[in-house]
């Protein structure tokens, strides 16, 4: 990105089109200098991520009127600069006396809190963190300007919800060089604070915000063992040859780059094998190795054998029930690496550097990739829900039918409806989930915590156990009800991949028509809106016999007419009520 | 073969200001390119800044509003 030219960028994201179905996500970035330059660096930036970004501003300083006029788009950007807070102010705030600064302050909060409260329903607001550094870095001194910002980012800080994230900008000017930032001439000629270099660069920090809240973060970590998870080769150099303790120079690289992957697996982030070995080998390292970091109990999936590493890759994200697109491989093999670049090109591959201390950094850069817009109670549970759902797998083979192999797993619901204590969880759910989602929705806690309210709303929240475990809340479902029509809409129907292909989705859709029934609602309509990854459910209205009334394209509009409707009447799956917490 | 200072130019207009080749020639200016504002005209300056490898003097900024004066411009920072 950095090496790309400007005007190479202008062209190349010309290049990008699309289908008049694609839902754009708007971007709109609001501030008080002029920052358009950033437009096709945003959206080139995204879109080579498969993000269809299209960006727009607002007017030159009115960041408080557009707050609330730009409350809809997908992801507000605010760029509210001190320096130009009045016309000159990077230096005649130097003249200032401490009564003035302090009404100043005061002011820029209220507007703060207006700001803070026009967006409050807006899924992602990027809210850069009040900077002095382009004017206070050549001193030692500090100035009115740093006081304020200071000042104000505590504010922020205090102030800021969880869709509300604060951007340390200094740290993009850090990356970028502060004299490689600051762009004077345009500055003085036309209020234009920021460079290209500074713009290129913010992209990228920012961009996994974006990439997460359209449930595109990476999901798994997967590496190699030999030189790349320990150094040396464990078949040759034996258990005691290998090298990952922190009293060896290399070892110590290898410490820390496990440090790095267990503080993501703390995070959810799933951890998993993927090497040429000898399984034996493998696991008297990952169990009695004395400085392993990344133990056994860490790690959700390994595929240590001689097969290609592409057939190895492919089965780590069938039986992880994720996609490609999910997963970051990390390698030392220009071979293997080269190999996966070429056969599965949505895996996104890290090859630890030839200068060997500056792995754990090159890994530290790809760090944000996993991030997530909220982490909740579940994702501590992922890693032991995912391998019980490996053990699962295993068991799953050995039954003759699959019907079988559910009776045995003892399964059983629990539904929640409108319960508030779920808010962030479900929020969270229609952010990530891809495959098993009807609609692909993304609803951030606010609105999720306002259709729970509402009392032509209701929402469902499915938590489902089987004798492995507790999978945790995984389903849901949010039902629009017109009371004098005596119809229902299903506004969200998804459930996490982590309990497909067990028919829940039926049994939970038969105790939503038995709800309906009870409430007198005669007919329920739904769609099914396509995506690149929820092609498994297009069929999945018609098999809860929906009648197909229209579509385009590849949507599908369905109506049920609620007597028509015949149960499911799963027997191996038990329901239960879940108390409202 | 070497791209000329002219194409150089005229490609980075084109890129610039959203226009085909064709449509562009050493007439070509303010007057009779529809997409030139302002904005578009600072983006003309890094990129011509970024292909030349030079550095418009501020001065020189607001004047560069024709091919024939980018031309003149060009040449000038590149011999200096």
């Amino acid at each position: 990105m950095k090496d790309i030219k400007y005007s190479e960028i202008l062209r190349l994201n010309k290049e990008f089109t699309f289908d008049e179905s694609v839902r754009l996500i708007e971007i709109r970035v609001l501030s008080n200098v002029s920052v358009q330059q950033s437009k096709e660096i945003f959206e080139f930036t995204l879109r080579s991520e498969s993000v269809p970004a299209k960006v727009y501003y607002g007017d030159y300083d009115n960041i408080i009127q557009d707050s609330l006029k730009y409350q809809t788009s997908n992801v507000v950007i605010i760029f509210w600069e001190i320096c130009n807070i009045s016309d000159g102010f990077e230096y005649s705030s130097y003249l200032l006396d401490k009564d003035y600064i302090n009404k100043l302050i005061e002011r820029i909060k209220q507007n703060i809190d207006l700001v803070f409260q026009n967006l409050k329903a807006t899924s992602l607001v990027l809210f850069n963190r009040f900077s002095a550094l382009l004017f206070s870095y050549p001193t030692i001194q500090s100035n009115n300007l740093k006081l304020i910002a200071d000042q104000l980012n505590q504010y922020l800080e205090e102030k800021a919800t969880s869709t509300i994230k604060l951007i340390d900008i200094d740290k993009v000017i850090a990356q970028a060089g502060v004299e490689r930032s600051l762009n004077l001439r345009f500055y003085f000629s036309s209020k234009a604070l920021y460079s290209i270099d500074f713009f290129k660069t913010y992209a990228q920090f920012v961009k996994p915000y974006i990439l997460a809240a359209n449930g595109k973060a990476k999901k798994a970590l997967i590496f190699d063992c030999d030189n790349t998870l320990w150094g040396g080769i464990v078949g040759e150099d034996g258990i005691d040859g290998i090298e990952m303790s922190v009293k060896t120079k290399n070892g110590k690289i290898f410490n820390q780059v496990q440090s790095i992957a267990l503080a993501l697996n703390q995070k959810g982030i799933l951890l998993g094998l993927c090497s040429k070995n000898n399984v034996k080998d493998v696991d008297e390292v990952l169990n009695n190795h004395p400085d392993i970091l990344i133990k056994n109990e860490y790690i959700t999936i390994k595929k240590v054998n001689w097969n290609d590493k592409i057939t190895n890759l492919r089965e780590i994200a069938s039986e992880l029930n994720i996609g490609l697109d999910s997963i970051v491989f990390v390698d030392d093999s220009s071979f293997e690496v080269n190999l996966v670049k070429e056969r599965l090109p949505e895996i996104k591959i890290i090859q630890v550097p030839e200068k060997l201390y500056e792995y754990p950094i090159s890994l530290l850069k790809h760090f944000d990739l996993f991030y997530n817009l909220s982490y909740s109670r579940e994702d501590k549970q992922k890693t032991e829900i995912y391998k019980q759902q490996s053990l699962r797998e295993v068991e799953k083979k050995s039954f003759a039918n699959i019907d079988d192999y559910l009776v045995s797993l003892e399964l059983c619901l629990t539904v929640f409806k409108n319960d508030l204590s779920l808010t962030a969880r479900l929020s969270q759910m229609t952010q990530k989930t891809n495959q098993f989602n009807l609609t692909t929705k993304r609803y951030t806690e606010t609105e999720i915590s306002n259709f729970i309210s509402h009392p032509d709303y209701v929402v469902f929240g499915i938590s489902v156990k089987d004798k492995f475990g507790d999978n945790g809340v995984t389903g849901l479902c949010i039902l629009n009800l017109d009371k004098d029509t005596y119809s229902v809409t299903f506004d969200v129907f998804l459930m996490s991949c982590r309990i497909i292909g067990r028919k829940i989705e039926y049994a939970f859709m038969d105790h939503l028509v038995s709800y309906l029934k009870e409430n007198n609602v005669k007919t329920a309509s739904a769609s099914y809106i396509p995506t690149k990854k929820n092609g498994q459910v297009s069929d999945f209205y018609a098999n809860c016999f929906f009648n197909e009334i229209s579509s385009i394209d590849e949507s599908k509009n369905y109506v049920l007419n609620i007597t028509e409707y015949k149960p499911h009447n799963l027997d191996y799956i038990k329901i239960e009520y879940g108390e409202i917490n | 073969m070497e791209k000329s200072t002219k194409e150089r130019i005229l490609n980075v207009m084109a890129i610039t200001f959203e226009t085909s080749l064709e449509k562009l020639n050493e007439n070509s200016s303010v007057d009779n390119i529809e997409n030139w504002d302002s904005l578009k005209h600072m983006n003309l300056v890094i990129a011509l800044e970024e292909e030349f490898e030079i550095s418009i003097p501020d001065d020189e900024v607001g004047n560069i509003i024709s091919y024939k004066l980018i031309e003149l411009v060009v040449n000038e920072c590149s011999t200096k």
